[in-house]
């Protein structure tokens, strides 16, 4: 009995370890590409090793265009992205409580409503927003890119209503025998509840925004306002030459942050999760 | 205030290398005395222009890589030094941002005042504050470059939309030790396609290769294409406001030899060429093909990789003709230009700022030609010592090319806002013929039709 | 639901107009009614208004009727796009879905590993569209690729991928595949939202691991299983990156999806009227297609909170 778990133990680990170097390759290659030059890049080699490591392809990268640096790149983007999670955690948490746990009337149109929302692509609707934020004289601010979440994610907002089917309405219901109002249910019962949810969230939706590059290009002036996803694209240049190898460089390190935020809310995804009955 | 402005010049001047600037005083200083130092001419500058206007600003912006946005960065600095009335609030982008951007700004008329266009300029025509006036008046002041180059940035009417940066053109670069081991002679000035096609078929043969690599189809077939049948042809006409052509039957030859070399293995299926990400990854650098098409402004960089891969030497050759005594269709092109916008509030600053980005010589000491062959005969002499041996085959390239018969025609360098629709139906049909799912016949026919409804 | 109760407290208008279900409801439910109002819905409405136009977005429109949707139906690359799209998102969604649920259920094993692993599976969604990844992927399918050279080793032929009409979208698929992350983190949150309670009381019952995942895990998991099926669908719908930085909507537009052609349509071409056009049919097919799936879905989602 002992041995058998042992060896399924073994050839779990050899399973998930060997997949996962496949499913990770890519991203290696980009990162040691961040030590190489053009024709090292560009030679159609897949190997891992840079022939030589040339680490001043992160000094290049790193001193940006102009005066700026990306220093500057990384603080917009990290104020841009925080501010916008944030706002996407709040307000998604709150419509999604209303349209998955109180009765008003509407509901079913306006979660209709909000799924509808996310049909029509970005490029046909690109033009009459931007017309609208030029028009209260936000274009050439960051507000473009933060005040939108604050009224909820369509995406998210489902995603936590259907976390919220998980927790029983029973506990509403003592609750609100407990004197609880159903503004105080939120806040008390179901909002501590929406954790995992609400991480997940927070994982997802800081990389997207972290990743969103059109937003910034479009609302965003100066290059001092600049952020990283911008940032990275200038070096690529397809109508005379694109330095690949700082281009490389300062991507994998644009990954580093949204990464240190996939590892520090993990931690509450796997802890805790000693499901015994949970054996293959 | 003084400050500021050194340490401008000074950052300025480290991109420079450390090549003398700020010699050009503005206008009213007589001398020009190239020994003036930095921090003199410095001192000039901001005397004079205390007593100057109101001060001005001016937004700015083009697509690039991080050469390019360097550059072009110190070059608004110096210009701001010598005009401290001036600011310049730049936008460096990439290429598909920029036309996204330009896209929603145009919609929502906020176009920069100063703005990057290539060859595409006639989309923005109506956006475009042409420099007549400007050139009348003198506030720019061309009398630092000829006409024929004025022209190429200059619409059919004689409106002059913007400034060159720097002049293109399209080529075949060749690897001539492929050529010489499958025993094929290097095309001359008049080869035709028929040549360029038994060359392909042969270094196929021989070596087991590409004959040719990744073609800009619509350049070579259609828009030049319809060019080599005789001087009177043109896809477009002269006045844009439709075609110049009215026998499809034009577009076919070069439809079928693309599917006939594609069956038999000597150039590259659509698939293959979607491999081809970047010009530095070209058949050609990797030694899999003996000759591909190439953008004047490309081939040092293509020449370049194609060194670094082992292979000797690359050779640069006009396209071929589709008779040997026929015109060659390629013409000098403007690879970018500067633009003033309708939207500017200060057209006549953003001109003068383009007449300085174009025209002075130690502007273009710092932008060192990147955005191709300059246009103002004393900044190509300023620069012609620093070239490399690369880049003087471009020049010499591009200047046999000017110098092609062309019928004592003026060529129209601009093409009608529709063209990049006619271009996809044109790849579109072109794929198809390849595929067998349509004839070449068939393909001219449609794309002809297409375009012929777009008018 | 019984609001007489939370009524008790006070009996004043004030306070039964503020428990009321429909205040209650709205006051959660006004940051989105809000943001709809004020960012979402004008430009909405405006697309649909142009679709009904020749928009070239330098020119005024010129309102031309229904003459885009017209032409919509007799335009073979559309037609052709709507195909591709649905064999796209036919073979994506459920590739994408199981494998997702597949690794996060491997991934729920009480070991410290896990963590590790996860961060592992997680890095691919984080490089996203990005040219490395565009180089990358040209060069595992190139015809001298690392795939074919290991299927040269199987002794298979190597496949010409993106020159052949009907391989070109395997590489896309698998990318999409890839890039599993999200899909995978909002299935283990869900996983971990299951009490462990009722694998005990199974296991007591004596189900074996097999049975508990059908008849534990499953069912728990099936809202989620849902949204991400829902959500799978509706960006499968819109793919676009992929296929815009691997094969540019080729070989002779066996790629060429929807999105990519409102792209090229609308931005490249400048003719939004039209690309608005596209892109309210496709709301259409995609509403349907969404809607079918809801109510099949009382079939099979188990409700926790309404049972």
């Amino acid at each position: 009995m002992k041995g058998r778990k042992v060896v399924s133990t073994v050839i779990y680990h050899i399973f998930i370890a060997a997949l996962g170097l496949v499913m990770v390759y890519p991203v290696l290659w980009m990162v040691s590409g961040s030590l190489k030059n053009n024709a090292e890049i560009l030679s159609g080699s897949l190997s891992l090793i840079p022939p030589a490591w040339r680490w001043e392809n992160f000094a290049q990268g790193w001193r940006g265009f102009g005066h700026v640096t990306f220093t500057t790149y990384f603080k917009n983007s990290i104020l841009i992205t925080t501010f916008a999670t944030l706002g996407t955690v709040i307000s998604s948490s709150l419509i999604a409580y209303a349209l998955s746990r109180v009765k008003f009337a509407g509901r079913k149109l306006w979660f209709t409503i909000m799924i509808g929302t996310m049909l029509l692509p970005g490029q046909v609707v690109m033009i009459p927003q931007y017309l609208i934020y030029n028009r209260i004289h936000w274009v050439g601010t960051p507000l473009p890119l933060i005040v939108p979440h604050f009224f909820g994610a369509p995406f998210f907002i489902y995603m936590m209503m259907q976390f919220m089917t998980s927790i029983p309405r029973e506990l509403d219901e003592a609750a609100i025998i407990d004197g609880c109002s159903k503004y105080s249910v939120f806040s008390r019962v179901i909002f501590p509840l929406l954790k995992p949810s609400l991480i997940s969230t927070i994982i997802i939706q800081f990389y997207w925004k972290w990743d969103d590059y059109m937003g910034p290009m479009l609302y965003l002036g100066k290059p001092t306002s600049y952020t990283v996803s911008i940032a990275v694209k200038l070096f690529a240049d397809a109508t005379s030459k694109t330095d690949y190898g700082p281009m490389f460089a300062m991507s994998t390190l644009s990954m580093i942050p949204v990464f240190t935020i996939f590892l520090v809310f993990n931690r509450y995804l796997v802890d805790g999760i000693s499901t015994s009955g949970l054996k293959g | 205030m003084k400050k500021k402005l050194l340490a401008v010049l000074a950052t300025a001047a480290m991109v420079l290398g450390l090549v003398g600037c700020g010699q050009e005083a503005p206008a009213s200083t007589e001398s020009t005395e190239t020994t003036t130092s930095v921090v003199e001419s410095t001192e000039t500058a901001s005397t004079e222009e205390t007593t100057e206007a109101e001060p001005v600003t001016l937004r700015m912006a083009w697509w690039g890589s991080q050469t390019r946005h360097d550059r072009t960065i110190a070059v608004i600095e110096l210009y701001e030094s010598l005009h401290p009335n001036v600011t310049i609030e730049y936008e460096p982008m990439d290429f598909d941002g920029y036309f996204n951007k330009l896209t929603t700004l145009v919609a929502s008329n906020e176009v920069w005042d100063i703005f990057q266009l290539g060859s595409n300029f006639p989309t923005y025509q109506s956006k475009i504050y042409t420099l007549n006036d400007f050139i009348a008046d003198g506030t720019i002041d061309v009398s630092g470059t000829t006409d024929a180059f004025l022209r190429i940035a200059a619409d059919e009417d004689g409106n002059q939309v913007g400034l060159c940066s720097g002049v293109n053109t399209y080529g075949i670069a060749y690897n001539p030790a492929m050529f010489k081991e499958a025993g094929v002679a290097e095309p001359t000035e008049n080869w035709t396609w028929e040549d360029y096609k038994q060359a392909c078929l042969t270094i196929h043969e021989k070596l087991n290769v590409y004959g040719s690599s990744k073609f800009d189809d619509w350049q070579a077939g259609a828009s030049m294409g319809v060019g080599q049948e005789g001087f009177d042809y043109s896809f477009f006409n002269n006045k844009n406001d439709g075609l110049g052509f009215d026998d499809p039957s034009m577009l076919t030859d070069y439809i079928s030899m693309r599917k006939e070399l594609v069956d038999a293995g000597a150039f590259p299926d659509p698939g293959a060429c979607k491999e081809i990400a970047d010009i530095e990854q070209d058949f050609v650098v990797s030694g899999e093909a003996a000759m591909t098409w190439v953008a004047s402004n490309q081939y040092a960089a293509l020449s370049e990789a194609a060194k670094a891969n082992g292979i000797e030497e690359l050779k640069l050759i006009n396209p071929p003709r589709k008779k040997a005594d026929g015109p060659a269709g390629i013409t000098i092109q403007s690879s970018q230009m500067l633009c003033v916008s309708q939207d500017s509030k200060n057209p006549a600053e953003a001109a003068k700022f383009i007449e300085f980005f174009q025209s002075n010589v130690d502007a273009n000491k710092i932008l060192l030609a990147e955005r191709g062959i300059p246009t103002f005969t004393a900044v190509r002499d300023a620069l012609a010592d620093e070239l490399t041996d690369v880049e003087k085959t471009v020049y010499a390239y591009v200047d046999v090319v000017g110098s092609f018969d062309t019928g004592g025609k003026t060529v129209n360098p601009a093409s009608p806002a529709c063209t990049d629709a006619i271009k996809e139906q044109y790849n579109y049909y072109l794929e198809k013929a390849i595929y067998g799912e349509c004839t070449a016949e068939e393909a001219a026919k449609a794309v002809y039709d297409f375009a012929k409804s777009q008018f | 639901m019984n609001k007489k109760k939370n009524d008790g407290s006070g009996r004043t208008g004030w306070n039964r107009f503020i428990y009321n279900n429909n205040t209650v409801g709205y006051v959660f439910l006004a940051p989105f009614v809000i943001g709809f109002l004020c960012f979402t819905i004008i430009p909405m409405i405006s697309s649909l208004y142009y679709s009904c136009t020749d928009y070239n977005m330098i020119d005024k429109e010129t309102w031309i009727g229904i003459n885009n949707y017209i032409n919509l139906f007799k335009d073979e690359r559309f037609l052709n796009s709507i195909k591709v799209t649905l064999e796209y998102v036919f073979f994506s969604v459920p590739l994408k879905l199981a494998f997702a649920l597949f690794i996060a259920f491997l991934l729920t094993r009480p070991s410290k590993a896990v963590s590790f692993y996860r961060s592992l599976y997680y890095l691919p969604s984080l490089i996203g569209g990005s040219v490395a990844v565009a180089l990358v992927w040209k060069e595992l399918f190139a015809r001298k690729g690392l795939i074919n050279v290991n299927l040269g080793k199987l002794g298979i032929d190597a496949v010409n991928w993106f020159g052949n009409m009907t391989t070109a979208k395997w590489p896309i698929i698998l990318m999409t595949v890839w890039q599993f992350g999200s899909s995978m983190l909002i299935f283990a949150a869900g996983l971990k939202e299951i009490p462990s309670s009722y694998y005990e009381a199974a296991k007591i019952d004596g189900a074996n691991g097999w049975q508990s995942f059908w008849k534990i895990t499953m069912p728990c998991l099936s809202p989620i299983i849902l949204f991400n099926l829902i959500m799978q669908l509706i960006s499968s719908f819109m793919v676009f990156t992929q296929a815009f930085v691997i094969t540019g909507g080729g070989p002779n537009d066996a790629t060429m999806y929807y999105a990519l052609y409102v792209y090229k349509q609308g931005i490249n071409n400048r003719n939004m009227g039209y690309a608005s056009a596209m892109s309210w049919v496709m709301l259409v097919i995609m509403s349907v297609i969404t809607l079918i799936v809801f109510k099949t879905s009382n079939h099979w989602v188990f409700n926790e909170s309404e049972s």
